[in-house]
């Protein structure tokens, strides 16, 4: 005699077999089955309910960025699943491993327009890593299993199930799957030894190396092993947005961020190193400026999991595909120790006159209002380093990419390929579940806040304590920045009015810290990082600031505003 | 300026329910125009085929079958400008699959 159970039922034990006890969702008619059996597993599945389906994946990518472990998303069919969609592009881009299980109309009725049908499958393909519908109650635990060995392996990303409703209410055999293969699947490529042998060769006879970094790094593992590497080839780093946090601020060898918001060592020095060393990480536009003009003088070592992304934007002289630490790990062993030499001395120049003519006067004004970069200078300074900073998209993203410290890996996230206004609040809530005995600072702009903020009742019901600090600026200002310095101050449409933000407080019963003035500032965010309690920290910020510095678009990634009038020299 | 030639592009995958259109999707993106498409039961034994002739730059093609090869469900991806018959190709999927299976046991494919 065969023990048979719903689908539904095998679904729920399919996931606590892949270790899941998070699930972010929202309920609705094509998924009540599966709701109906969750009722049974409150207390080894935790479900997190949110106020909209977008909030749901911007949760389980938090969760999964801070966590490391794939998030998990439950949602209806037709706009449950539509809902998603955006969370979805944005995991596929930034590499986040999430699996969304999302509710299908009845077998016998796909195909014909039923009620809350939707073509997901259709609309997902080009933003997932892998979609599969379930149609029989029989291809669950198979499914799931290979939906999670897909979502986490190789470089990361995001998987769609969608579950007919017959196929919730079916009654099958549950027998536990394992996939830890698939034949078409190469998830981790190992390079050849002569591939590793000619990439120490460059490394060894190059004079000025440079070594950019993305998530990759976070995503393997290679945190101490990019440290190793570093430390016994002497040469400087330099991150991307993405791979903000995988070294320490203060490691000796960090110089920065790259791109158009980023420092000025990592940008300038792209344009005069000999060796370009890549790793994990993919060459968006917002790092290369124009690719023309781009490290032009030097070559190019990419080292990626991804066979697709070598040669995809950059040229690279020799690729390396495989996993970022076993790579490293692999050339560290074959580079001889050596000091960096004259070269290392430049970073420092350029770190001068940034100091002085941005980030001084950005974090550290004596006068009029306060400034964003200020706030997340102090915000750094007062949580330790210790916290996990997520953002929103905008000028919020940039200021808190630049000022932040960090001292722990995984601590930066953030919406990077495909800049998600609204990700932020969502994506802070999924990370302090995630990371619960972790302070997790959001830093948000009036805009991305009203995007989503409806899910204030989720942190409100779950209380989860994630600390939000609102950049007030009634402005749009990312945007506003660009009508200025492009186009001609005309300022279409990005003046912003705003509500009570200390009412909307009130009304989710979170407490609430206004900040309007300088002297306001550092005893407002003592006072909100004493506890581990949701807070808003509202701070009314220079309304008309702009981030530099900035590589304005189409530029070389050497043409670098310092400010709204002034060019960086080399010579200054 | 890099100039266009019509390449046929061949991708060796499993047989499942949506891969053409996941395929396909990769031409749309890029503006590409497919000129000819097959898809067809491949000699190597439960392997499917698709021929595709498109024209665009060997830098274009070259970034598009990488991303077809990316595919979770595809098994390998080339192309070539003249009719370089496809025995090298059957070659190199077939002792693909037996190194991949040699290794790791069945796969088990639905």
């Amino acid at each position: 005699m065969t023990h048979k159970i719903s689908g539904a039922e095998i679904l729920l034990e399919s996931l606590l077999a892949q270790g899941v006890d998070t699930v972010f969702g929202y309920p609705g008619g094509q998924i009540i089955p599966v709701y109906d059996k969750l009722y049974d597993y409150q207390d080894r599945i935790r479900h997190i309910l949110v106020r909209h389906e977008q909030g749901a994946i911007h949760a389980a990518q938090g969760y999964a960025r801070a966590g490391g472990m794939p998030g998990t998303v439950l949602v209806t069919s037709g706009p449950g699943a539509t809902n998603v969609v955006t969370g979805i592009a944005d995991a596929m881009i930034d590499s986040t491993p999430v699996v969304v299980i999302a509710g299908q109309v009845g077998t016998s009725l796909l195909g014909t327009d039923a009620f809350q049908e939707t073509d997901f499958i259709g609309l997902t393909t080009p933003i997932t890593k892998w979609s599969y519908q379930i149609r029989r109650a029989e291809d669950i635990a198979w499914a799931v299993s290979r939906a999670y060995y897909i979502a986490k392996s190789g470089r990361p990303g995001p998987v769609v199930l969608d579950f007919t409703k017959d196929a919730q209410t079916g009654m099958a055999e549950y027998r536990e799957a394992s996939c830890s293969f698939i034949r078409s699947y190469v998830p981790v490529p190992k390079p050849s030894e002569e591939v590793l042998e000619a990439a120490a060769r460059m490394i060894v006879e190059s004079r000025r190396p440079l070594l950019v970094y993305g998530q990759g790094i976070l995503l393997s593992g290679a945190e101490k092993a990019l440290e190793a590497f570093l430390d016994k080839t002497g040469m400087p780093a330099a991150s991307t947005l993405l791979g903000l946090s995988a070294l320490r601020s203060d490691n000796p060898h960090y110089i920065g961020m790259l791109g158009m918001h980023g420092n000025l060592a990592p940008n300038i020095m792209t344009q005069a190193c000999d060796l370009l060393i890549a790793v994990g990480m993919r060459f968006d536009d917002r790092v290369t400026g124009n690719v023309k003009t781009y490290a032009r003088q030097a070559k190019v070592l990419h080292i990626d999991i991804d066979a697709s992304e070598i040669g995809k934007n950059i040229h690279a002289d020799l690729g390396v595909l495989g996993d970022a630490r076993e790579v490293l790990e692999a050339l560290t062993s074959r580079v001889a120790s050596r000091k960096g030499g004259d070269w290392l001395q430049e970073p420092g120049r350029f770190h001068a006159v940034e100091q002085e003519r941005v980030i001084a006067p950005e974090t550290a004004p004596e006068s009029g209002p306060v400034k964003p970069g200020e706030v997340v200078s102090v915000v750094s300074d007062v949580c330790g380093r210790e916290a996990i900073v997520v953002t929103d998209v905008g000028q919020n993203q940039m200021f808190a990419a630049r000022y932040s410290r960090f001292r722990h890996s995984r601590s930066m996230i953030t919406s990077g390929g495909l800049g998600t206004m609204g990700f932020g609040l969502p994506a802070a809530i999924g990370a302090k579940i995630a990371a619960p005995q972790r302070p997790v600072c959001l830093f948000v702009g009036d805009g991305g806040l009203q995007m989503t903020m409806q899910e204030l009742g989720t942190i409100l019901q779950e209380q989860v304590g994630v600390k939000i600090v609102l950049l007030d600026n009634n402005w749009l200002g990312n945007v506003r920045q660009w009508q200025e310095l492009f186009f001609h101050e005309r300022y279409s449409a990005t003046k912003m009015v705003n509500p009570d933000y200390a009412c909307i407080a009130a009304a989710y019963s979170i407490r609430f810290e206004n900040v309007e003035s300088r002297g306001e500032l550092r005893p407002a965010v003592e006072r909100m990082l004493a506890d581990d309690a949701p807070c808003i920290l509202r701070v009314h910020v220079a309304e008309t600031d702009n981030v530099f510095p900035m590589i304005p678009p189409g530029k070389s990634v050497n043409e670098i505003m310092l400010n709204e009038k002034e060019w960086f020299t080399n010579g200054n | 300026m890099e100039t266009e030639k019509l390449y046929e592009i061949t991708a060796y995958t499993e047989n499942q329910v949506g891969l053409l259109s996941s395929i396909a999707g990769i031409f749309t993106r890029r503006s590409l125009n497919i000129e000819k498409l097959l898809v067809y039961p491949s000699t190597v034994e439960g392997i499917h085929k698709f021929k595709i002739l498109t024209r665009s730059t060997e830098h274009l093609i070259r970034a598009v079958v990488l991303q077809i090869e990316k595919k979770v469900d595809v098994v390998k991806a080339f192309y070539q400008v003249n009719d370089e018959r496809s025995a090298r190709e059957i070659r190199i999927v077939q002792e693909f699959l037996e190194e991949r299976e040699r290794a790791h046991g069945q796969d088990d494919i639905k």
